[in-house]
């Protein structure tokens, strides 16, 4: 059996089912102390004084650290902004809360009670600042800024410090007005997409201990080891060589794990301790202290001409931050090209901006930025498509981009592009066909086609829609981006056993198991007979972050690299044989800070989705009939992992555009409970759900293999509100497609019923 | 979270359980199945200090037929309700309500004297117990006595119950000859409390007319709430497609005062009202005219 093309079963399967896998809230260490964290008194405040001295004096605490205890009080996957400890003692810049989550002081004690008691005790007093929740009011000239610090660190040249702008990037490709000027039709509209939460089924958790070689382990749930490692090295002013990061299993991350929770106050508190340290953190905690996915309001202006070519585009895209910048500044960057989709356009403007306020921090989830551009991007094409008289998908196919199109960055797509391939075959399955002309057609003998029912008191519309997206793969915009892997082969005159070691983490994805099966290729063993090794920093040089449907990219490069260089000295009678390999793609470039230019990314996905909607229009409540959802792999590695990607996606995206809602009031999460932002239950995802897989080879990708675990994430929410206005002729602009706002829409758009 | 530390009790019998509701009074709370008291014992929204638990006393679980309806025990858990050939024959309604409430593991261990005394004004049977005229057999060691659902219901979590009184049992009548019933509600999603649900009886008379109508909405007050003008308007009239809407049009404006939460606004609650009481009362007069039929 191929090892490449199996659906094996994953190495993690039977641990994780069984339970013998040992998450981070699963392991204990002998001597362990607990830790809790004292939160911010008010979502943005001057902290004029804390006391510890009645924590200090509770029963079984053993310390209580505050901003004075941290060498270095600053972090940041991108850019240093966020203190670890607010308060008096360190920086001015820590002496402000800025976000309800942000931590005040750490108290480490016998017990989880005990720690949780003391935290009570801790007295802050303080002075509230004014309560900034909206990105745009956060630019008025009067707004209080949130960050009047200079940062120690800023990777995009100045920073203004006196305004909540965080970073801006423009697109400029020859004219838009021009373009206008030859446009026959133009369709303008705001679109708004909301916060997400990432809902893993693991809540933050980990422990810290000094080892007896006096380095500091860290053991909680990443997705970027050595980015962990840096981190954490950089507050406690240490070479990162001191610091030891391990991943337990991983309960889920989608980007929630990117930037950093618990793992530096569980560093400084065992560091400062002795002891081991360890926390757990309630849902609640959960929901409240880490990232969102980022809320955006994109304003688009599209032109095209009678022949169905797209001849302009404008855009004004913010995105809200949230109180620090996390990976803002990248989800900005995708957010800026992917609002134009994949199309040729030659007339663009683009202007987007991050900015801060005193909301939960936004990044990286799934699709990182992509989400939100193409929720703009489609809607737009959909409109464009109803203005013209043009079937939806035959608008796509005269726009769409090939190898060598030219992008707004005015760089050229890079070969393997699939976008066509994967809107003609979702088409297909959707319903549509060529007419006698050639020209795509929504199929009249298909039973998806619009259907209305009102018959006082039930009243029900049909619709189908589709959507088209591109997602890169790897990092963006000159960002460094390497993989490193090691392979050491055992045996005597045959290959017995084979080590791979490559740390890119394992966040239920299914990434050990990839790495296995592809090695196993490479030296033509069996699955069975490959053991990847993966627990710590330890085991090899950085292997880059889960993220950005990276992973089996470029671990699968970096594997190939290496099982051929190992084979080579296999040859050479070298016994065991061992390679060490980094793969490095071919190197981006970031955006010219006037007008874009830019070789933006390495490499793309494509993902085409139609969705077959039913809406109670009395009740304004959307059921989703059937999802088919088109994904070019280039080559699955395991295909039953691939259509568990793909399910898991829509399940996710679904969830977003009808039913989650993260809602802040002041600064204030009012949803930090699973019982009140709801997520999907599986029998409010959709009826049926069509993964399909393509196998179109990317040729930078090892044996042809894209990226792919986001791609499917995208094109749901645009679909599903082309299918939504497909049945009822109304647009919805706006995120989440919730009973009541679908029920506001029919009501403000009234149709010929009743 | 953890709930505050209590004592707990397992009486086998009504009459231990009675003395010990009697001794610890406002301290105490009866634990049926634990699927509302123990969540808002986690949250610590509550913290008796006393738990009797119904759950070994064999008495309070049964469903078994009288003269002119049903009895169902307190403690006869919710899945076994759903399941029952003698609910479904005699008390459609019920029947037909009970897979809207919650998921089957919680109704596997929730019970239907715990959902009436617990007077979420968001559950069903609540409201049904109204719909359907239900009477309420409340016991206490000073003795016992009978109360209609519709004078059971206070306010918000609020009962005619006393700290140290028992719901028991629950008597559910038949419906009279030539009666429809229909239930529906709109929830977020599959298996979450309603953002409002309604639940209608319709009984005709011989020619025809509606002799009688029960119109009773859960989530849009502080307690099951009757649409009393709505019912007016449909009695003693033909039960035309215009008649209901009038009669759904007046149950929103007139009959009820919904609030706004993060899941839905008043206005769309009082939206659904409407869209609700359409569907049940049209249902429920189908039913009608064939249960007409049947008898002819
Ligand atoms: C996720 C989830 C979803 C749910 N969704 C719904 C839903 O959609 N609709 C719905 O109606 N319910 C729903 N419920 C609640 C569920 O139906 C409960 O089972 C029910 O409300 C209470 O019944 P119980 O037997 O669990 O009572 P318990 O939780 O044990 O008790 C509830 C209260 O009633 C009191 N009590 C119980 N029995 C008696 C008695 N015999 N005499 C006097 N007082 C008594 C208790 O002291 C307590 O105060 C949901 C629950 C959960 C966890």
């Amino acid at each position: 059996m191929r090892a490449v093309g199996s659906s094996i079963q994953r190495s993690d399967a039977v641990d994780k089912v069984t339970g013998r896998a040992a998450y981070a809230g699963d392991i204990d260490l002998p001597g362990q102390a607990w830790l809790a964290i004292v939160y911010a008194p008010s979502p943005h405040a001057h902290i004029t004084r804390i006391d510890t001295a009645a924590a200090l004096a509770a029963a079984g605490v053993l310390a209580v650290l505050t901003a004075a205890d941290v060498p270095v009080n600053e972090y940041g996957l991108i850019l240093p902004d966020q203190p670890v400890l607010c308060g008096p003692g360190s920086t001015v810049q820590a002496e402000t809360v800025r976000w309800e989550a942000d931590h005040l002081a750490l108290v480490v004690a016998e017990t989880a009670e005990q720690a949780q008691a003391a935290a009570k005790l801790v007295q802050v007093e303080y002075t509230a600042l004014p309560v900034i929740t909206d990105p745009l009011a956060a630019l008025a000239p009067d707004a209080t800024v949130i960050h009047p610090h200079p940062f120690s660190a800023f990777p995009y040249g100045q920073r203004d410090n006196t305004s909540n702008l965080l970073l801006e990037y423009h697109l400029r490709r020859s004219d838009v007005d021009e373009g206008f000027a030859q446009a026959d039709v133009i369709v303008e509209s705001t679109y708004r997409t909301h916060a997400q939460e990432h809902a893993y089924l693991q809540p933050e958790a980990g422990l810290a201990f000094v080892r007896e070689d006096g380095r500091i382990e860290v053991i909680a749930a990443g997705q970027w080891m050595h980015e962990d490692r840096a981190q954490i090295a950089h507050t406690l002013g240490l070479p990162a060589e001191r610091i030891v990061v391990r991943y337990p299993a991983i309960g889920g991350a989608f980007g929630g794990r990117e930037d950093l929770s618990v793992q530096i106050v569980l560093a400084l508190a065992a560091w400062k301790t002795g002891r081991p340290v360890k926390i757990v953190w309630s849902r609640e905690e959960s929901i409240r202290g880490h990232h969102k996915r980022h809320p955006f309001v994109i304003h688009a202006k599209w032109g095209a001409t009678k022949a169905g070519k797209i001849i302009a585009a404008q855009m004004d895209v913010t995105s809200d931050a949230g109180a620090y910048a996390y990976t803002s500044t990248k989800v900005l960057g995708n957010a800026t090209l992917m609002c134009l989709g994949p199309y040729e356009i030659p007339n663009v403007h683009v202007d987007a901006r991050t900015v801060y306020t005193n909301n939960c921090p936004s990044g990286a989830f799934r699709g990182f930025g992509a989400p939100q551009g193409h929720f703009a991007a489609e809607g737009q094409m959909n409109k464009l498509a109803e203005a013209l008289g043009m079937d939806p998908v035959e608008l796509r196919m005269r726009n769409v981009i090939h190898d060598g199109s030219i992008l707004a960055t005015r760089s050229a797509v890079p070969a393997g592009c699939t976008a066509e391939e994967v809107l003609a075959e979702a088409a297909r399955r959707g319903g549509w066909k060529k007419n006698g002309i050639g020209y795509w057609v929504l199929g009249s003998e298909t039973d998806a086609a619009p259907l209305r029912n009102t018959q006082y008191p039930i009243s029900i519309a049909r619709g189908v829609g589709i959507a088209l997206c591109f997602k890169n793969v790897g990092f963006s915009l000159g960002f460094p981006e390497a993989c490193h892997a090691w392979v050491e082969l055992h045996g005597t005159s045959a290959i017995e056993r084979a080590l791979v070691g490559c740390v890119g983490a394992e966040v239920g994805q299914g990434a050990h198991s990839a790495f296995a099966q592809i090695a196993a290729e490479a030296l033509g063993l069996d699955v069975a007979q490959v053991e990847v090794v993966a627990h710590d920093t330890d085991v090899t040089g950085s292997s880059g972050s889960a993220s950005a449907s990276r992973m089996t990219f470029m671990a699968g490069n970096a594997i190939l690299g290496a099982a051929q260089q190992a084979l080579a000295q296999w040859q050479d009678e070298e016994r065991p044989a061992r390679a060490d390999f980094v793969f490095h793609p071919r190197p981006t470039s970031g955006y010219d800070r006037k007008t874009g230019e830019s070789d933006p990314n390495i490499t793309y996905g494509y993902c085409a989705q139609v969705a077959d909607v039913e809406v109670d229009m009395a009740t304004g409540h959307v059921k989703v009939k059937r999802l088919i959802s088109v994904n070019d792999v280039g080559r699955a590695v395991n295909p039953a992992q691939v259509e568990g990607q793909i399910e898991g996606a829509v399940a996710q995206s679904v969830g977003w555009t009808l039913l989650e809602n993260f809602i802040q009031k002041d600064g204030r999460t009012l949803t930090p409970h699973l019982s009140n932002y709801l997520i999907p239950g599986v029998a409010d995802v959709v009826e049926e759900i069509v993964p399909v897989i393509l196998e179109v080879p990317d040729p930078q990708g090892p044996l042809g293999i894209r990226g792919m675990a986001e791609m499917p994430f995208i094109p749901t929410a645009p679909a599903i509100a082309a299918a939504i206005h497909n049945a009822l002729g109304v647009w919805y602009n706006e995120l989440p497609l919730t009973p009541e706002k679908v029920w506001r829409g029919l009501s403000a758009n009234p149709f010929p019923q009743e | 979270m953890k709930p505050a530390a209590f004592d707990y009790f397992a009486p086998k019998n009504i009459e231990e359980a009675l003395a010990l509701l009697g001794e610890h009074g406002y301290d105490a709370k009866p634990l049926a199945g634990g699927q509302s008291l123990v969540p808002t014992m986690n949250f610590r929204l509550a913290q008796p200090t006393v738990l009797v638990d119904l759950n070994g006393i064999d008495e309070l679980f049964f469903i078994r037929e009288s003269g002119d309806g049903l009895r169902i025990g307190a403690m006869t858990r919710q899945r076994a309700v759903e399941r029952s050939p003698l609910v479904q024959r005699r008390a459609p309604l019920i029947h037909e309500t009970m897979p809207h409430i919650a998921h089957p593991q919680i109704r596997n261990r929730g019970t239907f004297g715990g959902s009436l005394a617990h007077a979420d004004p968001a559950s069903e049977l609540p409201a049904l117990a109204v719909t359907l005229d239900a009477r309420l057999r409340v016991q206490s060691s000073r003795g016992e006595r009978w109360v209609a659902a519709r004078d059971f219901y206070l306010d918000l979590f609020a009962t005619d119950m006393q700290p140290d009184e028992l719901l028991v049992e629950i008597a559910i009548p038949d419906l009279p000859a030539r009666t429809g019933w229909a239930f529906d509600e709109v929830a977020r999603r599959h298996g979450d409390y309603a953002m409002a649900g309604a639940a209608a009886t319709v009984t005709l008379a011989e020619d025809g007319t509606i002799a009688a109508a029960r119109l009773v909405y859960l989530s849009v007050g502080d307690f099951p709430t009757q649409a009393v003008q709505a019912e007016a308007l449909l009695t003693g009239e033909q039960p035309t497609a215009a008649l209901i809407r009038a009669a759904a049009e007046t149950a929103a404006a007139q009959d009820i005062d919904p609030g706004s939460d993060i899941h839905a606004s008043a206005d769309y609650r009082r939206h659904l009202a409407k869209v609700l009481a359409g569907r049940v009362l049209a249902r429920a007069v189908e039913r009608a005219k064939m249960t007409a039929d049947d008898r002819r």
